[in-house]
């Protein structure tokens, strides 16, 4: 014989709405969390990148006077003596119009552009520098040269992600509620539904885990399919965000990437909404029953 | 009737009687004594209720409506609680139970109800099955028990049907399948023959006395006098808050399977100074 549901609940609308809903509330913390986690790999990158760096950028000279190799040499000198300072090294002019190569197309950097050289500057591990006073003193050497702490303009960058990571947890957590809301809505819905039916399996024997397991599979089987339904259309939304993003702004936008870990967590989305729709309706069909005689 | 299932029914209500005798110098079967019920802060629907039904004895319960029939049945098979006075059941006070022990003593009672109560999605089968299924029987312990007991109330051929395509009676049977598989030793119903006619009504009854004889208690709430005298069994009468004892008056049951039975249980009703108001 096979196992049936005692209570019917093709007969309730939550059968239809409820996955509808639940899939609405997967994808939106499909979107939240992929953002989330693609800043945060971003943070990462550029944590990695730039941990520990300075740049130096040095005016671009006079082409007819041999260019800006004599403040290069000068500031390279200051930095090379600086204690911390594991190695310095003047960025390739062939880099620097990789860097600019978005903003000017194809054609690349007009020959006749001035550009500023820059030095890239790696500090020792733990090593504790005075970017300020560093920036003096190479002032006063190469005038107008500029000196960059990559790690405080860091810090500003990881804390507006951070703060944007905080609103998709945020925006995770909202919806994570709201999909609570529902589904008690709809156990409350389906209790008074099955008034009658569950006097009668209380009449003849059924203890109330039995009962609150027919709802909790019924809830089960109605967030796993919400789940799966709003992680395939998040799924398909991050995919064309990505072609489109790709397409657009290659190279000006930075590069965002899900790792394989990121897309485990997305795939258990599924599982627990399923997981929160079954504990939830266990949790309200085990209370309303107590009150039952 | 398949003899093995007669046998098995009769086995289990056998060991009930024993258990039932134990208990008996206290609670007997089921035992009333002052109860009152209300339900919620309403007026009481029963009070003073005092009697006590023996083992293996059958009565109805008679009344008009409202008279609190219905009310004094959802107290014994514990679906409402009383709201004073003490209520034993198979030597137990139940008044002082806990809730987690009703559901193995409503496994003691077999329910029969006037709308059926049938789940129309489950097959009859299935519906019958259901007491086992939550007793957690195995699977061909069920299939085997089920068919016989639906062979045994005449619906072998429609064991695959749903309620919906069954007539009034066929349902009424399955109903009392139902009730019965778990081999309760009480069997209650409350108006059983209310929605069938009167050939069906009596083929119901049969059932019923059927099932007294191999040992089950019967209380059969009804307000139906011609199958009450017919059947001549005693009877509990709620009228006008009052509960008073008739005995029975006929002492054969018209019934050819009756021939030849053991004698109709004595009456064990004795009820007390009752009272029953109406809501």
């Amino acid at each position: 014989m096979a196992q049936k549901y005692d209570l019917f609940f093709r007969q309730a609308a939550s059968g239809r709405f409820v996955p509808l809903i639940i899939g609405a509330m997967v994808y939106l913390a499909a979107l939240a969390l992929a953002g989330s986690m693609a800043i945060g790999q971003v943070i990462e990158t550029w944590s990695e990148d730039l941990r520990g760096t300075l740049t130096v950028q040095i005016p671009a000279g006079d082409p007819a006077a041999g260019g800006a190799s004599a403040q290069i040499n000068s500031a390279l000198s200051i930095l090379l003596e600086t204690p911390g300072v594991d190695w310095a090294e003047p960025v390739p002019v062939d880099d620097i119009n990789s860097l600019l190569r978005p903003w000017f197309g194809e054609a690349g950097v007009p020959d006749d552009l001035p550009l500023p050289a820059l030095i890239e500057v790696q500090l020792l591990p733990g090593a504790e520098l005075d970017a300020a006073k560093l920036g003096q003193h190479l002032d006063q050497a190469v005038p107008d040269a500029i000196l960059f702490d990559n790690g405080a303009w860091l810090q500003h960058l990881v804390r507006f992600a951070r703060s944007v990571q905080w609103v998709a947890g945020i925006v995770v957590a909202l919806v994570g509620g709201t999909a609570i809301a529902i589904i008690v809505f709809a156990t409350r819905a389906g209790l008074s539904v099955h008034r009658r039916t569950i006097e009668l399996l209380h009449t003849i024997g059924a203890k109330d885990g039995y009962i609150a397991r027919q709802f909790q599979y019924h809830s089960l089987r109605l967030g796993f399919a919400g789940g799966i339904l709003g992680l395939a259309i998040a799924t398909v939304t991050l995919i064309v965000l990505a072609i489109l993003a790709e397409q657009a702004g290659a190279g000006m936008l930075p590069k965002m990437s899900l790792t394989w870990e990121h897309l485990i967590v997305l795939g258990i989305l599924p599982v627990a909404s399923a997981l929160i729709a079954t504990l939830t309706a266990r949790a309200i069909v085990m209370r309303a029953l107590r009150e039952m005689p | 009737m398949g003899k093995d299932l007669i046998s098995g029914l009769g086995d289990g209500a056998r060991s009930n009687r024993r258990a039932a005798k134990v208990a008996e110098s206290q609670y007997r079967m089921v035992r009333f004594e002052n109860v009152g019920m209300r339900y919620g802060v309403g007026p009481e629907v029963l009070s003073d209720i005092d009697f006590s039904l023996k083992p293996g004895s059958f009565h109805f319960l008679t009344g008009p409506s409202g008279a609190g029939k219905t009310s004094l049945l959802r107290l014994m098979y514990l679906a409402h609680r009383p709201s004073r006075g003490r209520i034993g059941m198979f030597g137990r006070n139940i008044t002082k139970l806990k809730r987690r022990a009703l559901p193995a003593l409503r496994r003691r009672i077999g329910v029969v109800f006037q709308d059926f109560r049938l789940l129309d999605h489950l097959t009859a089968l299935e519906n019958v099955a259901l007491p086992l299924r939550i007793a957690g029987a195995r699977k061909d312990e069920i299939e085997k028990h089920v068919s016989e007991l639906l062979d045994w109330v005449g619906l072998e051929k429609q064991i695959h049907a749903r309620p919906p395509t069954l007539s009034d009676g066929e349902k009424q049977r399955v109903a009392i399948a139902r009730a019965v598989i778990g081999r309760p030793s009480l069997l209650l119903a409350d108006e059983p023959t209310g929605n069938i006619d009167p050939d069906q009504g009596l083929r119901i009854l049969r059932l019923f006395d059927e099932l007294n004889k191999i040992g089950t208690t019967v209380l059969i709430a009804t307000h139906d006098r011609g199958l009450v005298s017919r059947f001549g069994r005693p009877e509990l009468h709620l009228e006008e808050g009052a509960l008073t004892f008739r005995p029975g008056l006929v002492a054969d049951v018209p019934n050819e399977t009756a021939k030849g039975a053991p004698t109709t249980p004595e009456p064990a009703a004795t009820p007390k100074a009752s009272t029953a108001k109406t809501a």
